[in-house]
């Protein structure tokens, strides 16, 4: 599939709406961890840093994956057009539910608690790197548009391309951490990231309509 | 000490409401001027990709000339990989477009014509015959009344990977 | 949250005691901002005249402009009625005390006037409401507010506006727009989209048409929406260069202008734009009675809520008069009442200064206020010097809408056609 000029907002915009969740997820562990000794904003600073690298490395590696997937099953452009217009409608349909309406989605941070408690008490230093690592594993349907889009992409470097604006996209919330002093507009924040996601879920639907189009065409 | 920030606070606070009717009387009077500076100080143009760009060179024709603009790949931040290039023809003084306008361009200015036209007045219809291989297609045929523009699609020489732009 | 609650705001001492309404519901003639717990009250007559004068002189002036009086009674006529019509209305206003009401009928007219005299100009000048290819390169499109958070993002980072229109000369041109809107947002905020918006008056009409709602309940989340679609459109228009907003989700192109439908991408841009058209401007505004649009949806609204905070006035709550009764909940037009909100004395930075909650609250406890002053302090005041500002914005980038619309209907009457 042709990589338009809105590829990097698409990503950008899938990773503004879901980064909340995953903040609102995190944050009960993630917080404390910062707030704990009065680290001051430095420490912060770097813990957060670690903490994003490690969601970075998720997203990089399902790129990596997304691409082979795409690659090996999909080979030829029309049913790559067939199935991932399909793709695209169904996951849409889930965006618009997730954005404006209050569907649930699956966080390995949320769903690891006991894990996660085992790694706070063995390896306390590396433990934002890894909540990095598992809040990154969220199948909620920004993230699985995501995949989807990246599966479609040219080639391994614009899979990496797309997961690093999504990676981005869900950053942002995660900035004023150090300060924790946000968290009211958190809660905003939030709720505007999902509604346009929805909005995305939109576009999306209109694309899938497109690509679904133009492969039955070739077919 | 509060005392004197809750009349400060006061006074800054009655002197904005009060400027507000100033404003508003200034921005309609002086409506004219605002637009006139605004547009000078931040020099803004409406963007290429609507206004087609600017004005490369004319080139003079018997009964009409060419306006040849420059190409357009603008971007956000680079330039894209793919944009235009607009050729407007327009007649000139009382006379009319030639019924079928034949002419080959030459865009970069190296002597090598890059592209040839052929532009059917009547049923603003054009074919393009391409030279060089970063001219795509005819985009859109434009029927300005009295003159007629197309716009060419292009892939932007600069944003090609370097094996392409050494090709023919 | 009742009266007596401790509040940090500063109050004036020595305030009136309240007067109860008379029987006959005229309203007792006290001054306003007095400290009454009626709603707001009549002025003396002769005070109410005093008051209007300033406004009759600058109609007069901004209305002739610089061409003094028309001789042609095709356009003497629409600017005499057009100029009794403002002035009455101010007028009432002052007399009265109330806000909402008066500016309503100005902001509804214009409304309707600037639709009939944009149609008009488009038919005379082009033959259709479409938008051709043409148009757009000649630079003809009209320049609308809407698309100013689109530019701003383009224009910093390319120096160009993302739009087919003209920098300077023709029928709205950019520099003009942005030199309205700035002038709008320095002294209005927000209230530009109660005290100058042309498209809002549409919605505003529609939701005074039912007498009470339907629709009581919105859910408060969607009250962010127009945030979102702020958020998603300026990052697109940046992204691809072109104004998002307008290419997909206006609904005003219903009553201005539109791409013709050549292929299958305009043909769901026109879908989605005349469904939000009578969705969220017409059915929902006579549903709910409220300005669903402009608090749902619009991001131009979302975008200049922003700008109320450097603007000089705002709303505020009395919190000793407050009996948290939520009428003004119910009855805000733009959802910019909130149980929070009334809760901390205030609006949400969505107040777009229409005066409804100001009208309807049973208590008086909410006024204009300006920032800065102790909140109990000169309530009338502060009405004034917002309406002034106010009103004259209104009468000035409304009342040539008013007096196209009435050249107009003069034409159809005296000739047959409303075009020539």
């Amino acid at each position: 599939m042709k990589q338009g000029i809105m590829y990097e907002m698409e990503a950008f915009l899938l990773g503004f709406s879901s980064g909340t969740v995953c903040l609102a997820y995190c944050a009960p562990v993630l917080v404390p961890f910062l707030l704990g000794e009065g680290q001051g904003i430095r420490r912060n600073a770097l813990l957060l840093a670690e903490f994003l690298l490690g969601r970075l490395t998720g997203y990089l590696i399902f790129a990596v994956f997304a691409w082979a997937v795409g690659l090996v099953l999909f080979p030829t452009l029309a049913w790559r057009q067939v199935i991932f217009g399909v793709a695209y409608v169904l996951l849409s349909v889930l965006l618009v539910l997730y954005g404006f309406f209050n569907l649930k989605n699956w966080c390995a941070g949320e769903r690891a608690p006991h894990f996660l408690n085992r790694l706070t008490n063995k390896w306390p230093v590396r433990l934002p790197l890894t909540l990095g690592l598992l809040t990154g594993f969220n199948l909620c349907p920004p993230f699985l548009l995501a995949l989807t889009r990246a599966a479609n992409s040219i080639g391994i470097l614009g899979s990496v391309r797309f997961f690093v604006f999504f990676f981005l996209g869900t950053a942002i919330y995660f900035l004023p951490m150090p300060f924790l002093g946000a968290f009211r507009s958190f809660r905003i924040l939030r709720t505007v990231g999902r509604l346009a996601c929805g909005i995305m879920g939109i576009y999306y639907f209109y694309l899938g309509i497109v690509m679904l189009h133009g492969g039955m065409r070739q077919l | 000490m509060r005392g004197i920030m809750t009349k400060l606070k006061s006074f800054f606070g009655y002197a904005w409401a009060l400027a507000a009717l100033p404003i508003v009387l200034a921005t309609f009077i002086g409506l004219n001027t605002w637009a006139k500076g605004l547009a000078e100080v931040t020099g803004v143009k409406i963007s290429p990709w609507y206004s087609g760009g600017e004005v490369e060179r004319v080139v003079p024709h018997d009964g009409y000339k060419t306006t040849i603009n420059k190409p357009v790949f603008q971007g956000l931040v680079r330039e894209r990989k793919q944009g235009f290039v607009q050729l407007k023809w327009t007649p000139n003084n009382s006379q009319s477009l030639p019924l079928v306008i034949d002419e080959e361009i030459d865009l970069d200015g190296d002597g090598k014509m890059d592209f040839g036209v052929r532009l059917d007045t009547r049923t603003d219809e054009a074919r393009l015959n391409p030279y060089s291989s970063n001219v795509v297609s005819v985009n859109q045929v434009l029927n300005l009344g009295e003159e007629r523009a197309v716009r060419v699609k292009l892939t932007n020489p600069r944003r090609l990977p370097p094996t392409a732009r050494s090709q023919p | 949250m009742n009266q007596g609650t401790p509040r940090s705001d500063t109050h004036s001492a020595g305030e009136a005691t309240a007067k109860p309404r008379s029987d006959s519901g005229a309203r007792p003639a006290t001054g306003m901002g007095a400290g009454s717990d009626a709603p707001p009250s009549r002025r003396n007559l002769g005070k109410a005249i005093l008051l209007s004068l300033p406004l009759l002189l600058l109609t007069a002036m901004m209305l002739m402009g610089q061409g003094g009086l028309p001789k042609n009674s095709l356009y003497l006529i629409p600017l005499i009625v057009t100029f009794l019509f403002t002035n009455t209305l101010f007028f009432l206003m002052v007399y009265t005390g109330r806000t909402d009401r008066y500016r309503a009928v100005f902001f509804v007219t214009m409304a309707v006037g600037f639709v009939i005299t944009f149609i008009a100009n488009l038919l005379e000048a082009r033959g259709s409401m479409a938008l051709s290819a043409a148009n757009v390169v000649k630079g003809e499109t009209p320049f609308c507010h809407m698309v100013i958070p689109m530019t701003l993002i383009p224009a910093a980072l390319t120096r160009t506006i993302i739009f087919p229109g003209r920098i300077l000369g023709g029928f709205a041109d950019v520099a003009t727009m942005f030199g309205i809107w700035i002038g709008a947002t320095l002294t209005l905020g927000r209230g530009f989209c109660s005290w100058g918006c042309f498209f809002g008056g549409l919605e505003d009409g529609f939701s005074r048409i039912r007498r009470k709602p339907l629709v009581r309940k919105i859910g408060e989340k969607w009250t962010y929406l127009p945030y979102a679609v702020l958020v998603a459109i300026v990052v697109i228009a940046a992204l691809t260069l072109s104004p998002t907003y307008c290419e997909w989700l206006c609904p005003f192109k219903t009553v201005t202008e539109f791409a013709a439908v050549t292929s299958f991408k305009v043909l769901v841009q026109t879908v989605m734009f005349v469904s939000l058209f009578a969705g969220l401007v017409v059915v929902l505004p006579i549903l709910t009675k409220r300005r669903t649009q402009c608090g749902l949806f619009c991001p131009m609204g979302a975008f200049q809520s922003f700008t109320n905070k450097v603007n000089a006035f705002d709303v505020r709550i009395d919190s000793e008069k407050c009996t948290d009764c939520t009428r003004c909940v119910n009855v805000c037009p733009t959802f910019s009442m909130d149980d929070a909100s009334v809760s901390r004395g205030g609006t949400r930075i969505s107040c777009t200064k229409c005066g409804k909650c100001v009208d309807e609250c049973p208590k008086g406890a909410i006024s204009f206020h300006v920032k800065g002053t102790p909140i109990r302090s000169s309530t009338g005041k502060a009405r004034m010097l917002f309406l002034y500002p106010g009103f004259v914005f209104l009468a000035v980038f409304g009342g040539g809408m008013i007096q196209g619309a009435l050249y107009r209907i003069l034409l159809l009457a005296t000739t047959g056609h409303m075009i020539k």
